[in-house]
């Protein structure tokens, strides 16, 4: 009903919505350039927005190749921890004994702080993509894991013995109850993964690299160019933002049902 | 609803033609394992439903019936006594399509439209029908229970009766002997809910199917079942089993009948006095 009386269409109402947050960072970065020419910061302490963006303008090019390298990191990387997630919770929901054995042997394993496994991961791959790769899916692969887990494990147990009653063996109710049944779940076990991959790939860049925008904050803050390193900041940024975007379209499109989505559905 | 309304025969008279038992419990206890302390649930259950009844489960809250629809289902197994139904034991009878169950949750999949919801188990019992047919006979149930131009529409969408009812057409679907109905109309309206009893009532004698039906409201137990098996608590038991003398076919008339009145009277009393025995 309420939706009906607007007649506003989606997209103009969004930037309604998101005016004021920008409203709000303007007024942030004016007092920001304000407060540098003030109390005279010098430029490798804190440089200024006009700064930074001209840093960005005059050195896009290496700031671009450095994204590409990155993105491809995170996106190798993000697909094979959600790969991984999701085979690891399968197996367990599936085979039960075994799934009994992984499964603590994988909430251990989480334990360990991951990071500290980069120097290993380079020492054994590299400096090229591979490490970089399989630090993030060792990072990134939980949030899926558990996701997708307690999704499968959570189907109403009605739901389940009655497709058992009429012949239904575990692996037909695994496909057609409990995997579409999982889905919401994992949808928010990958918006982690996607965040904690662009933080895998920046760790595996600061651990050895030779390209990438981790290795250009780590490089320009050795050559004090502070402004280099905000700009490589922001380019991140904007990359996890677009993951992440990407991740919500494809939760929308793939779980209309999904009770986030149902007063959109009743309009 | 009154598009499908069939020819009425009336249906053989339980009292004077004892017909093939179809549910049988003998000795039937269940207990539940609660954390290492065991409560016994139902104990001693000694229950035949001929071939063909309709048979009403009524008793207070959380004495058992749920659970002693489920082992009639199949769905669980008793920790003592047998459970048969056509002669098998129930997962086997369940296996073969036999028994279609409407649960007092709907348990619908989130994600399916109604139809589809109404087709999916039929679709998994049986994988050598098509898909087309499958639909068709989804379809022709939903209709059935008055869902017509509810069919695309998914569970979150619809309203709690709507989902009970395509739970039935879900069950429905199956074609199966027995039906096992756990307060199928619960959740509606007064005049839905005679609707849909009379409609029960349609099918039952238009099909010969046995229905079990677990229902908290007198006036429904009377009206539509033949034997009304009373359960009381702590652990439950059935306490009695009225044996209703209101002819076949029902309709209005049947509640000006002054024997239903006095079914519905004998039935509150029983009831009263199973909730005493339970505080
Ligand atoms: N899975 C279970 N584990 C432990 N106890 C259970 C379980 N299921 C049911 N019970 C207990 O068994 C008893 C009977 O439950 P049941 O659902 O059969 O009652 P009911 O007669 O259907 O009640 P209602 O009319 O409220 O639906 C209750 O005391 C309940 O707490
Ligand atoms: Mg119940």
């Amino acid at each position: 009903m309420i939706t009906q009386a607007l007649p506003t269409p989606r997209i103009s109402r969004a930037l309604i919505d998101i005016t004021p947050a920008i409203l709000l960072g303007l007024v942030c970065l004016v007092l920001w350039e304000a407060a540098i020419w003030l109390f005279k910061v010098e430029p490798y302490v804190l440089p200024a927005p006009s700064a930074i963006a001209l840093v960005m303008i005059e050195q896009f090019p290496v700031l671009a190749v450095a994204a590409l390298v990155t993105a491809e990191e995170i996106l190798i990387g993000f697909i094979l921890s959600a790969v991984t997630g999701i085979a690891v919770a399968v197996i367990i929901a599936r085979f039960e004994t075994f799934g009994r054995a992984l499964y603590p042997l994988i909430v251990l394993f989480q334990n360990v702080p991951k990071v500290a496994l980069a120097p290993i991961f380079i020492l054994w791959f590299g400096y090229d993509l591979a490490p970089k790769v399989l630090l993030i899916v060792v990072i990134a692969f939980f949030p899926v894991a558990i996701g997708m887990l307690s999704g499968l494990q959570s189907v109403d147990p009605s739901l389940v013995s009655l497709m058992r009653s009429v012949g239904a063996g575990p692996g037909t109710i695994l496909k057609r109850v409990r995997l579409p049944h999982a889905l919401p779940q994992l949808m928010a076990g990958l918006k982690v993964a996607v965040t904690l991959s662009v933080i895998g790939a920046l760790v595996g860049e600061f651990a050895g690299a030779s390209a990438g925008l981790g290795y250009l904050i780590q490089f320009a803050s050795t050559q004090l160019e502070t402004a280099l390193v905000f700009a490589a900041i922001l380019f991140v940024s904007v990359l996890g933002l677009v993951f992440y975007y990407v991740v919500e379209m494809a939760e929308q499109y793939l779980i209309p049902w999904a009770p986030k989505f149902a007063d959109a559905n009743n309009r | 609803m009154a598009s499908a309304r069939p020819v009425l025969r009336p249906a053989p008279a339980p009292a004077e033609q004892p017909a093939p038992v179809h549910l049988s419990a003998e000795g039937v206890a269940v207990d539940f394992d609660l954390g290492g302390r065991t409560q016994r649930v139902l104990t001693d259950i000694h229950l035949k439903i001929g071939k063909g009844q309709l048979v009403a489960l009524v008793g207070p809250s959380g004495c058992g019936k749920s659970t002693l629809l489920r082992l009639f289902a199949g769905l669980m197994k008793p920790s003592a006594g047998k459970i048969e139904v056509a002669g098998m034991s129930p997962v086997e009878a369940a296996r073969q399509k036999r028994i279609g169950v409407a649960f007092q949750d709907a348990t619908l999949l989130p994600w399916k439209t109604a139809l589809d919801n109404a087709a999916f188990l039929l679709e998994t019992a049986d994988p050598s029908l098509s898909r087309a047919e499958v639909r068709a006979r989804a379809e022709t149930n939903l209709h059935l229970v008055g869902l017509a131009g509810a069919e695309g529409k998914r569970p979150s969408q619809l309203s709690g009766g709507m989902r009970q009812r395509v739970a039935i057409a879900r069950a429905l679907t199956l074609d199966p002997e027995v039906l096992l109905l756990d307060e199928p109309f619960g959740a509606l309206d007064a005049i839905t809910r005679e609707e849909m009893g009379t409609l029960l009532l349609d099918i039952w004698q238009r099909t010969q199917k046995t229905v079990l039906l677990v229902t908290h409201a007198f006036d429904e137990a009377v009206f539509l079942a033949s034997d009304i098996h009373v359960m009381g608590t702590g652990p439950a038991r059935i306490i009695e089993t009225i044996a209703s003398d209101l002819p076949y076919p029902r309709d209005a008339q049947t509640y000006r009948d002054p024997r239903f009145a006095a079914l519905e009277a004998r039935l509150r009393e029983l009831l009263v006095k199973s909730h005493k025995g339970a505080t």
